[in-house]
């Protein structure tokens, strides 16, 4: 293999074919088929295995998220809510558990699981109370069913002016 | 271009008769006036409040505990759970640890493998600080989001310092020419998790 000049240089394909191909066997010796020992097919084969397997790597980390959700809202339904709810006020009390580990409370710990469910819950009911808020109309707005609904409410300046 | 014109014309056709089928019927019309005419607006009893939600909200009634009743409750939830504490009656303590940009449930003499290097030789003994809940057998304290250093006290010791195995990323376009190959090997670690402590100072 002596390169005398550069298009000899370009067409010489490494040290040893034998070396090369094995280097692509060794990974197809478990396959199905010709596949396992002809190096034309096995290089095919294992050029699609591996980029499945870095596709997937990347897919399992969604993949398991999905799952960790549905174990989270069946465990979330047993406790009366839904798993909307139960994410959104455990974000709203500063609870950072991530999906994985309420999953595996969820399974493994299911005291602590309630405790957690009953904390979304409260919150949850405190939420719906300031929302309601003081049964005035909000301001700028004029309302029937407000008046209607509550006689003594506090009437807005502005729709007093009006 | 005359091509097109015809084509854009055909269009144009085609889409009013699918509507004079239905709706567009001259019969069909008038009749509807009518009707729309002859209607009258329903009489509502008076003090009728439609259901919106401002009349009715779209949740069941919450009623809250007294606040003055549940401080004292709380109170005394604080003082069972300092003196289980304090008298050590809890079982196996599990904790959840944030380590290595990832949460870990643990126990004690767990193994915990972590996908990176980390700034401690082997056997070297390290705290855990970022904690976000501690439970037992009977009472589970959450952090929000961490519970304090004085509080817990989660130790591990470094057993092992390795490197995985490789993992090859390939990518591939077929009919492009296009390939790349890498081998990708992460230093791994693996931590022994020694002891979790509750101190009683729940507040």
């Amino acid at each position: 293999m002596v390169f005398l000049s550069l298009s000899r240089w370009i067409r010489s394909r490494g040290p040893d074919r034998y070396w090369r191909v094995q280097e692509v066997l060794k990974h197809a010796r478990h396959f199905r088929g010709r596949k396992n020992r002809c190096f034309r097919l096995a290089v095919r084969s294992v050029r699609r295995a591996f980029v499945f397997a870095t596709k997937a790597r990347k897919a399992k980390k969604r993949i398991m998220r999905t799952l960790w959700i549905s174990r989270i809202a069946a465990a979330t339904r047993e406790h009366g809510m839904k798993y909307p709810a139960l994410i959104h006020n455990l974000l709203k009390c500063q609870v950072a558990l991530n999906r994985k580990v309420l999953s595996d409370l969820a399974i493994t710990e299911p005291r602590t699981f309630k405790s957690l469910a009953s904390l979304a819950k409260r919150r949850r009911e405190e939420g719906f109370l300031v929302a309601l808020g003081d049964k005035g109309e909000p301001e700028g707005i004029f309302s029937r069913i407000v008046h209607s609904q509550f006689p003594d409410a506090t009437l807005n300046p502005e729709s007093v002016a009006a | 271009m005359t091509a097109s014109v015809v084509r854009g014309c055909g269009q144009l056709l085609r889409c009013p008769s699918v509507f004079c089928k239905g709706y567009l019927r001259p019969g069909f019309l008038n009749y509807a006036a009518l009707c729309h005419q002859s209607s009258q607006p329903s009489k509502l009893p008076v003090g009728y409040v439609p259901e919106t939600s401002l009349s009715k909200p779209p949740w069941p009634e919450v009623k809250l505990p007294d606040p003055e009743e549940e401080k004292k409750q709380n109170i005394d939830v604080v003082h069972k759970v300092n003196d289980l504490i304090a008298t050590g009656q809890y079982g196996r303590l599990f904790a959840v640890v944030h380590f290595a940009s990832r949460q870990w449930k643990v126990t004690n003499e767990d193994l915990i493998l972590i996908e990176n290097h980390i700034d401690a030789e082997c056997g070297e003994r390290i705290c855990l600080e970022k904690v976000l809940l501690v439970g037992s057998e009977n009472f589970s304290l959450i952090g929000r989001p961490l519970l304090g250093k004085d509080l817990v006290r989660v130790e591990a010791t470094v057993i092992e310092k390795t490197e995985c195995s490789p993992k090859v990323h390939m990518v591939f376009w077929k009919r492009h020419r296009f390939q790349k190959k890498k081998f990708i090997v992460q230093p791994q670690t693996v931590l022994r998790i020694n002891s979790i402590e509750v101190l009683p100072n729940l507040s």
